[in-house]
């Protein structure tokens, strides 16, 4: 925390429901014990804490889920999130993977967040979040269990989002539409974001399509502490510190908060001008810490001639999207869906 | 509310409303934090909320302390937020600034589990079907495309014949599935597993009575092969070790009963954490139930003797006693000899689930077994089951849950290179499938039901849940760090732990305790029969 020995969270109480506010710092005091000063991760224990849920064949408000094994050398999983048929009761082994409709169908490639160290693509609360997308959007999601920091570091999550991209293009039952290709969008929330943004980069340079990116609160950074950094530092849920702990984690030896992975528009970076990079969606939490790194990087791609549409909320904190008891969470799904729509 | 209702329009919440949208009644579990995976009564909330904001300040106030929470503290329950929470603050020794003492709650070391309902709830749907093999299968389709779809088809078809009695329609299935069988890869993945089955149907059709022969000697054979080809055994001893020794700490005379001693693998591990304990160990003493010897030979002291010569090494004090018995509901309490002044260990790994079988000879198997284990007042019993539903009353509901719950395993076993371990448990296994495919009335023994329904068994019959903590998690975590293959893992879930491959659980772990004392003349009074060394 910032150093002072009373601890005041009244301010993060008063602009998130009670339920919300117990979540968050559930997360937040347990991420606590679970982050060593010497910078390695308990994660016996993470995995202890962490809710999950199987995956579900039988639909739950029209949604059905299933595993699949992309490769077995990185023991790579994903969680294939569907809309049920609506005549058909229960799906049977072709039909998990049976072919989409005529009409397109967004294939909506999520990376959870969790800052690199935590949760899974089977953690309750991104498991709900990938339905909600389903049911929104009408899209398939496929939710991607990277591997994390600090075990795995740059670029292991990279890697793991690039192999799932290609995965993906090549399913023949993801295809949708006249053009009958799969319609890809990449998202994720914090470090997912990060994540996004990094394969749409690497798919953009080998001519790999995705039709857009969606960054909920994306996590960058930066050498510099920017204004939101020291004036939120403590205030709801996040610590600079605990920031910073999390890029020394993901970050590969030897390498600052300036390295190209955690600041894309910074001094170390490559251009953006030039190659064909997605449209993106770019939604900031008014209360984020990091919103600053998060802006900037908005401007950026605009700069560099890219289609973005950042939405800023002002009362949002992180996590906003977890649970859906404020209006930010409703609005934020109703422009994701505009924007995987034709 | 159900915690997975898609998006509909705005509520229209304001951010300080208290609790969910969903208009919960103040004594319900708040709907959108269930979904989470939290259980938390919203009239609870503001409460939680306060403890979580203590636990913070002492977090600022006295960091190196907090840190030990990492460490050394033993997490039980994480879904119970308040628990969770009250035992972290429980942690903290002195707390001077805190001007409300009626608010520290003392550790309380099982927080009852809430309403059943809740956790039925909270378990998966899919009781009939498992995506999680699914997966595995589907995974393989992609590689042999029709084939392997073909042959689960046909599987199905031929297991719907059987249960229809249509013998001549499943005999000519099984005859295409045999010739489709050449055609498919059987050295992995679903050919290989279709294999198996296919045998197992056509023993079903043609001869039940050979399917279900085997000497205990074979069995324990077997056992040994699988116990070492792949991590489910050995994580039911740790498990289960783990638990029997938080049970019996402070207590100096302790008394195992093991439902099942085979070669008494599990037992050294205990042995040798008892003599490590801080304090000194205690006087142990081990009931190994086991069947008869065919052959005369005491099979079950020979096993206690070496038992007995790693104690006495390691300075345990430590009596065997072998109870010779072919099915545990022939067993009664006396033959135990039980001393009131001892704690009792009951363990059963893979053993209850054998006892659901009945017939008017034997009454219910099961409610005799667990009313003897309630009448010894056991400190502890453990309990290790397949996590798999192959007890439905339809023969088809059976045959598909346990084809994809054997393709996880096999699956699972592809990891081992070990020789023969590998071959001799996939022996192993296919005992278990012949069994339950193929055998009906008291020699199916192999009854497997999920944690879920288990749960609902020994919570009737008197026993409630001792919550397995993060000491338990970890160690089982550690020891499949210790097995090359990425894939296995562990969960926690109410209180218990199950192992399973790329997150299907197959095999669970769970400790109870009884919820009541015993009459106290049901406790027989005994000497104890040495057998020291």
């Amino acid at each position: 925390m910032a150093g002072s020995n009373e601890v005041n969270l009244n301010e993060s109480k008063m602009v998130v429901p009670l339920n919300t506010w117990v979540l968050i710092s559930n997360f937040k005091l347990a991420y606590n014990i679970l982050r060593r000063p010497d910078g390695t991760f308990n994660r016996h224990l993470a995995e202890f804490l962490d809710r999950k849920v199987p995956a579900n064949a039988n639909p739950v408000d029209g949604v059905f889920s299933f595993d699949v094994i992309i490769d077995r050398a990185t023991s790579l999983l994903c969680r294939i999130y569907r809309m049920a048929p609506e005549d058909e009761v229960q799906p049977s082994i072709i039909e998990l993977e049976g072919p989409l409709s005529n009409e397109v169908v967004p294939v909506i490639i999520f990376f959870h967040g969790g800052s690199f160290a935590h949760s899974s693509a089977n953690s309750a609360i991104y498991d709900t979040l990938s339905r909600r997308l389903v049911g929104n959007c009408k899209a398939v999601v496929v939710s991607v269990n990277y591997r994390r920091a600090p075990e795995n570091q740059f670029p292991c999550a990279y890697e793991d989002g690039w192999a799932a991209l290609k995965w993906v293009h090549s399913r023949s039952w993801l295809r949708s539409g006249k053009d009958s290709k799969a319609h890809v969008y990449l998202a994720g929330d914090s470090s997912g974001g990060n994540i996004a943004h990094h394969v749409a980069m690497r798919a953009a340079e080998s001519g790999t399509e995705v039709l857009g990116n969606i960054l909920l609160n994306p996590m960058f950074g930066g050498m510099e502490r920017t204004e939101s950094e020291k004036r939120l530092d403590g205030k709801y849920f996040v610590t600079i510190q605990d920031r910073d702990w999390y890029w020394r984690a993901f970050l590969p030896a030897g390498a600052d908060r300036n390295h190209p992975a955690c600041n894309p528009f910074g001094p170390n970076a490559a251009s953006l001008q030039g190659i064909k990079f997605p449209k993106s969606l770019v939604v900031v939490a008014g209360l984020d810490l990091s919103q600053d790194w998060q802006k900037g990087y908005a401007k950026g791609l605009m700069k560099a001639g890219h289609d973005v549409n950042l939405i800023h909320l002002e009362q949002a904190t992180i996590g906003f999207y977890l649970l859906p008891n404020n209006n930010h969470f409703y609005s934020v799904m109703e422009e994701i869906n505009s924007f995987v729509s034709y | 509310m159900a915690p997975y209702s898609s998006v509909i329009s705005p509520q229209g919440c304001s951010s300080s409303s208290s609790s969910s949208c969903a208009g919960n009644k103040p004594s319900e579990i708040d709907g959108l934090l269930a979904g989470a995976g939290y259980k938390v009564r919203s009239q609870d909330l503001r409460q939680v909320a306060q403890r979580l904001e203590r636990l913070e300040t002492v977090m600022v106030n006295a960091p190196d302390e907090f840190s030990q929470l990492a460490t050394e503290a033993v997490h039980y329950n994480p879904s119970d937020i308040a628990s969770w929470v009250d035992s972290m603050l429980s942690e903290f020794h002195n707390q001077p600034e805190f001007s409300d003492p009626t608010n520290y709650i003392n550790p309380v070391v099982v927080p009852p589990l809430q309403a059943d309902t809740w956790s039925n709830e909270n378990v998966q749907h899919c009781q009939l079907l498992h995506p999680q093999q699914q997966q595995q299968l589907t995974v393989v389709a992609t590689i042999e495309e029709d084939s392997g779809i073909r042959l689960v088809h046909l599987l199905m078809g031929c297991a719907e014949s059987v249960q229809r009695g249509d013998a001549s329609f499943a005999g000519s299935l099984i005859e295409e599935m045999q010739s489709l069988l050449t055609r498919v890869n059987t050295v992995s993945g679903i050919g290989k597993v279709a294999g198996y089955f296919i045998d197992a149907l056509s023993r079903r059709l043609f001869s039940p009575q050979n399917a279900c022969a085997g000497s205990s000697v074979e069995n324990e054979i077997l056992y040994h092969h699988f116990y070492e080809a792949c991590p489910y055994l050995k994580f039911a001893h740790f498990t289960a070790n783990q638990a029997i020794l938080e049970a019996f700490d402070g207590h100096d005379c302790v008394h195992v009963i093991d439902f099942n001693l085979m070669h008494g693998l599990q037992w050294p591990a205990l042995i040798q954490a008892l003599a490590l304990r801080p304090g000194g160990p205690p006087f142990l003493r081990l009931t190994g139930i086991g069947p008869p010897s065919p052959d005369g030979r005491d099979s079950l002291r020979e096993i206690g003797l070496k038992l007995a010569e790693l104690a006495w090494s390691v300075n345990v004090r430590f009596a065997f006693r072998g109870v010779a018995a072919s099915r545990l509901d022939d067993v009664k309490p006396w033959m135990l000899q039980v001393n009131p002044r001892e704690a009792v260990a009951v363990n059963s790994i893979m053993q209850l689930h054998r006892l659901l079988g009945s017939d008017p000879t034997r009454g219910s198997p099961i409610d005799t077994v667990l009313s003897w284990i309630k009448s010894l007042n056991p400190k502890i019993v453990t309990v290790v089951e397949q996590e798999s539903n192959h007890n439905q009353p339809l023969f088809v509901d059976r045959f598909t849950e346990a084809l994809f719950y054997y393709s996880t395993m096999f699956d699972s076993l592809e990891a081992c290179t070990l020789q023969p371990e590998k071959s001799v448990a996939e022996m192993y296994i296919q005992k278990e499938i012949c069994n339950v495919v193929c055998c009906e009335g008291l020699s199916r023994v192999e009854r497997h039901e999920p944690l879920v329904k288990w749960t609902e068994r020994l919570n009737g019959a008197g026993f409630s849940s001792l919550h397995l903590g993060s000491n338990a998690f970890k160690q089982a975590s550690m020891l499949l760090t210790l097995f090359s293959a990425e894939g296995y893992c562990v969960e926690e879930k109410d209180g218990c732990l199950t192992l399973g491959w790329h997150s299907r659980p197959l095999i669970s772990a769970s400790a109870w305790q009884t919820s009541a004392l015993p009459d106290v003349g049901c406790l027989p009074l005994a000497t104890i029969e040495n057998t020291i060394l």
